[in-house]
């Protein structure tokens, strides 16, 4: 910690030529001395642009600037806190570098590839836009095409994305960064309840006794419900906290219980506590027999890779092999009952997320072999603790969910998500507590957290993903898309029934050469995609074009060819929607800087570029063979349809006439401008508009959101759906707070998605009749699978990969603040001190991160807040420096698709 | 669809902006290399640098300025003894917990006395104010952070221009 003298005086000099501040002015002198320093100031409400807790906010403005923000002493999430990050949601808008011109890459006057960034106006930069998008389009078809969404688009934007995707141009290559976050929650969603999204709310951790962290690393990365746990905590003695990770942290800290487990056992330790529930007789037979049904789905389901080596580096095969075959160690073979050694082929990588029912007697034969001894001899993290001590903890584990009056909450945001069998691991969560009958009730359930502001709201809600539709329903379902027609005022068979490209298979069709035109807004995806050095060399040097909608320049930025300058949070109109089923919205601030535009209007501005005879005919679309539709082709659609040839998909998606009554200007607005309303022109009002029409999804289907004006009123800071009859929904599937929940029923998880099923055993289906389980849950069984890439003699440490406190995901916004940067300049790679020492490593030292995929540089850090177990090594992906993700494996849980950040293998040595 | 463009967006203002910046920006080129905050190509690994937070033993440094009023101070001093903060033990606490201290402005060398706003638990309706710390506020860390020398990365515009 030495810090050179000129170091310190340049600190000190800082300090004494700036105004000297001590002390929050709370006190009587001090707010009354407060209240004269913002006089002039305009104060409004906002939501934190940050993580998905939603803090409420307050944002001061003077002079067409933001001045301040605070955290909102009204906002019942947050209470008057905030974290680190959230206190400079105002300071991210003013960056020396932020991006105010559209930059085209050019030589001569001309776009190339290979040209440098040139300033150029918003028409040119449509006009190279929609002539690349043409020249793609009328080639490969609606598959040619791709969006890199975002779960930090507002809920309109996200809407607006989906209905020009989907709609117009009928494409379902649009796909949210979201699914790198919690895809997998989704699918255990789906899959468990037929519904997403949680039950419970924030206000569990005041109602409950015990608060379980499964691979969450709350202190750090949902902070102000960290504040929460930990007043709940140190307030009551009987309160217990366990964080479950594979590396100590910072939850530790205040933890009761740290248990260490080794990558991907955290399936096998769900099965232990589903086994003691059972053996110690303590399942709730009165909840489950009334509200759920057994399950289970096939294990040979593969990693999520490509199943061809084509484009493989020579290091990547062996590892990418296995996602046809995998030879079964023996502790997975014990796990799903098979023979140590055997070759099991991934016969069902296609249908991976198929499921039937099972009997009592087949779970429980299911997790027969998942033993203490067994799980805690597979399980236990760190070399340096005992057998015993782990099994000990297993045991108080087992204690706590089983103790019949503890109440139990089970939270679990990337740990779980981010995991090649992430699906199962969220559905084991709902198993243990529907098992207890601990789920939907106040300071009960299993709470599976999100981490970016609208994953909920924007991402899932809306449906940006390539499957879905508004209000949890998906393009593969011909009911489902009959009712976004007629919403949407569609001829029958506009949209398209197959399922699009994820997020990681765009990159993938990028390499390819399947997609030749992707557009990037509100993300960063070309530093936040595992094995990132095969993608930046695609949008480099394949022939494509790529569009980067950004406020700042990175990473994604520097490998597009189109850079288009973004509006950001407080400079638009805007709702988000968190972890807690909570919409929030916000009025415009202040003006975008330059040339500066929001996401939304660049969405809709390009819709007016095209006609409806260039995308409503015929269509081409490989391996198309949905009832209706003919082989390999999207049917015209245009010819009868009543619409012009020649209406725009501005006139048809947006400036509809039913959008066109809500006007602009608005009383709501309250004197705030609306930019995007003034440059589209027309009178209306975009955001409002489009919400409302959105809102036409789920009210009446149980995701019925309130009147757009409604989340402006003075006493509102936000609310849950369900909100009926002006009354949000605390606690979902729960009669006493649903209002949905069939009456008498006491819980009725009326979730309708997966709901007839056939029947079998633990080994597949035995009879195909489908039996309905309308109104119940599922527990499943699902087995210990190993990783798909584990150390060896050569890569010979876990390499695990995560975020910061101090930062929001890649670092563009939060590394333009000096506080926050200075607080955390890079990102360091955080490893046990023998590990250092036995590679000749000590603190500060350089050291190569090496995988099959690719290495960086980063420095050593052997203490501080991540401490791993020896054998393992950290490293946020905050730094664009420190380009982590070059070294990460793109295997996904097949079933949600979404990446495994958080185990490979690599070596470490000194540089 | 140029006119389109022309004619739907009427806003003529807004228009002629878009041509007068398109016509006098004669700025140059800029090479992809130049951009973001680490310099260079995306395919080179850059060299990290090694920053360093303050080693000043508390009482012996400078308050730092507050980035603007109401934002948490950050630490000016070396807290590396000083964590982890555990359910145990808080050494943050131990020092800046001075009730008796609070709304004065303390003298160079003396502690900084944790404000009032965290003796009031918000999450009660008309709560009072209390001797005892909040536990809400207990993670010091969340808000209040040490400050490394690393060069800044980018310069920054936002300004509070009254900061109290």
């Amino acid at each position: 910690m030495d810090i050179s003298r000129r170091d310190f005086l340049k600190l000190s000099t800082v300090a004494s030529t700036a105004a000297v501040t001590v002390g929050l002015p709370i006190s009587e002198m001090a707010e009354a001395a407060t209240k004269s320093a913002e006089a002039g100031w305009r104060w409004d409400r906002g939501v934190c642009r940050f993580c998905g807790v939603g803090c409420g906010i307050q944002v001061a403005t003077e002079k067409g600037r933001i001045v301040a923000t605070k955290a909102d002493p009204d906002a019942p999430v947050n209470r008057g806190l905030n974290c680190i990050k959230g206190y400079f949601n105002g300071k991210i808008l003013y960056g020396k570098d932020r991006l105010t011109q559209p930059l085209l890459r050019m030589k001569n006057g001309r776009f190339d590839k290979q040209g440098d960034f040139v300033e150029v106006s918003w028409e040119r930069a449509f006009d190279e836009m929609e002539k690349q998008f043409k020249r793609s389009y009328r080639a490969m078809g609606p598959t040619g095409i791709g969006f890199f969404a975002s779960g930090q688009h507002t809920v309109q934007e996200g809407y607006a994305a989906v209905k020009l995707f989907k709609a117009g141009f009928r494409s379902n290559n649009l796909d949210p960064n979201a699914r790198h976050c919690m895809a997998s929650a989704v699918a255990g969603f789906m899959q468990t309840f037929g519904i997403d999204e949680p039950s419970g709310n924030y206000d569990d951790i005041e109602h409950t006794d015990t608060m379980v962290l499964w691979g969450a690393n709350m202190a750090e990365m949902h902070p102000v419900l960290w504040t929460r746990v930990t007043d709940r905590r140190l307030n009551n003695p009987n309160v217990r906290v366990v964080n479950l990770t594979t590396i100590s942290n910072m939850s530790s800290d205040i933890a009761d219980i740290e248990i260490v487990f080794k990558p991907s056992t955290d399936l096998a330790i769900m099965n232990y506590l589903a086994r003691e529930i059972v053996t110690r007789d303590a399942v709730n037979w009165d909840f489950v027999n009334k509200h759920c049904a057994f399950a289970a789905g096939p294990t040979d389901i593969g990693y999520g890779m490509r199943g061809s080596d084509k484009f493989d580096y020579a290091a990547e095969k062996d590892v990418n092999a296995k996602e046809l075959t995998m030879i079964l160690n023996p502790q997975e073979a014990i796990a799903q009952g098979k023979q140590t050694g055997a070759r099991v082929d991934q016969k069902n990588r296609a249908t991976p997320d198929k499921h039937w029912l099972i009997t009592f007697e087949d779970f429980k034969k299911g997790v027969e072999p998942y033993t203490l001894d067994f799980v805690a001899e597979l399980a236990k993290g760190d070399a340096d603790e005992s057998l015993d001590s782990f099994k000990a903890k297993l045991r108080q584990l087992a204690d706590l969910y089983i103790e019949k009056k503890r109440k139990v909450v089970s939270f679990w945001t990337m740990g779980f998500n981010q995991h090649q069998r992430g699906t199962w691991v969220n559905e084991q969560a709902y198993m243990v507590h529907l098992l207890l009958g601990k789920q939907a009730m106040p300071g009960n359930g299993a709470f599976s957290l999100t981490g970016q502001p609208s994953a909920c709201g924007t991402a899932r809600e809306v449906g940006t993903f390539s499957h879905r539709l508004p209000a949890d329903m998906v393009v593969n379902n011909p009911a489902h898309r009959a009712a976004s027609e007629k919403i949407w005022k569609l001829p029958a068979n506009t949209l398209n029934p197959k399922v699009g490209s994820h997020f990681t298979k765009i990159m993938r069709d990028l390499e390819d050469g399947q997609i030749k035109w992707a557009w990037v807004q509100v993300c960063n995806p070309f530093q936040d995609t595992a094995n990132a050095n095969h993608w930046i060399k695609a949008a480099r040097e394949m022939d494509n074009f790529i569009i980067v909608s950004d406020a700042y320049p990175g990473i994604s930025t520097k490998v597009a060819d189109l850079v288009l300058p973004a509006a950001m949070i407080f400079e638009k109109w805007g709702a988000y929607g968190n972890a807690e089923r909570r919409t929030q919205m916000w009025r415009e601030q202040v003006s975008p800087p330059g040339q500066a535009r929001s996401d939304i209007w660049q969405i809709i501005e390009f819709s007016k570029r095209f006609k409806l005879k260039e995308v409503w005919g015929e269509q081409q679309v490989p391996g198309l063979k949905e009832d209706g539709y003919p082989d390999g082709k999207l049917p015209d659609v245009l010819t009868g349809s009543g619409y012009s040839p020649e209406a725009t998909l501005y006139d048809v998606l947006f400036a509809t006439p039913d959008n066109r009554k809500f006007k602009w200007p608005d009383a709501v607005s309250k004197g705030h401008e609306n930019h995007t309303a003034k440059l589209l022109g027309d009178h209306w009002f975009p955001e409002k508009a489009l919400f409302e029409e959105y809102a036409q999804f789920g009210r009446g289907h149980a995701h019925d959101l309130a009147e757009f004006d409604v989340y402006f009123r003075d006493d509102v800071r936000g609310l849950k759906w369900p909100v009926v009859n002006g009354k949000e929904t605390h606690w979902r599937f729960n009669e006493e707070y649903d209002p949905y929940v069939k009456k008498g029923s006491g819980f009725d998880f009326y979730g309708s998605a997966f709901k007839s099923l056939p029947s079998g055993n633990l080994d597949g289906i035995t009879n195909q009749e489908k039996t309905s389980i309308a109104g119940k849950a599922k527990i499943f069984f699902r087995p210990y699978a190993a990783p798909v890439e584990q150390p060896d003699e050569n890569y010979n440490m876990w390499l695990c990969t995560g975020r910061v406190l101090e930062h929001w995901h890649s670092g563009t916004m939060t590394r333009r603040v000096r506080e926050l940067h200075w607080a955390v300049p890079a990102a360091l790679i955080y490893m046990h001190p023998e590990d250092a020492k036995s590679r000749k490593l000590k603190r500060e030292d350089t050291a190569w991160i090496e995988s099959r995929r690719g290495k960086i540089k980063a420095t050593v850090e052997t203490k501080g807040r991540n401490r791993p177990p020896k054998g393992t090594v950290y490293v946020p992906w905050f730094d664009e420096g420190v380009f982590i993700n070059k070294v990460t494996l793109d295997s996904t849980c097949p079933i949600s698709k979404q990446t495994d950040f958080k185990k490979c293998a690599v070596k470490i040595y000194k540089a | 669809m140029r006119n389109n463009f022309k004619l739907i967006s009427f806003n003529l203002l807004a228009c002629l902006a878009l041509l007068v910046s398109a016509t006098s920006h004669a700025a140059q080129p800029i090479p992809a290399n130049d951009m973001g905050l680490s310099k260079g190509s995306v395919f080179d690994v850059p060299e990290p640098k090694v920053s360093h937070y303050p080693s000043t033993a508390p009482g012996e440094s400078s308050v730092l300025p507050r980035a603007y009023l109401g934002a948490p101070p950050q630490i000016p001093h070396d807290i590396s003894d000083f964590l982890p903060i555990t359910a145990q033990t808080n050494m943050c606490v131990a020092c800046h917990n001075q009730p008796a201290l609070r709304g004065g402005n303390p003298a160079k060398g003396t502690v900084v006395p944790i404000p009032v706003s965290h003796y009031t638990d918000h999450r009660i309706p008309h709560a009072k104010t209390g001797d005892n710390l909040i536990n809400a506020r207990y993670n010091c860390n969340q808000c209040h952070v040490p400050q490394s020398d690393a060069p800044a990365l980018v310069g920054n515009s936002f300004s509070s221009k009254r900061k109290r």
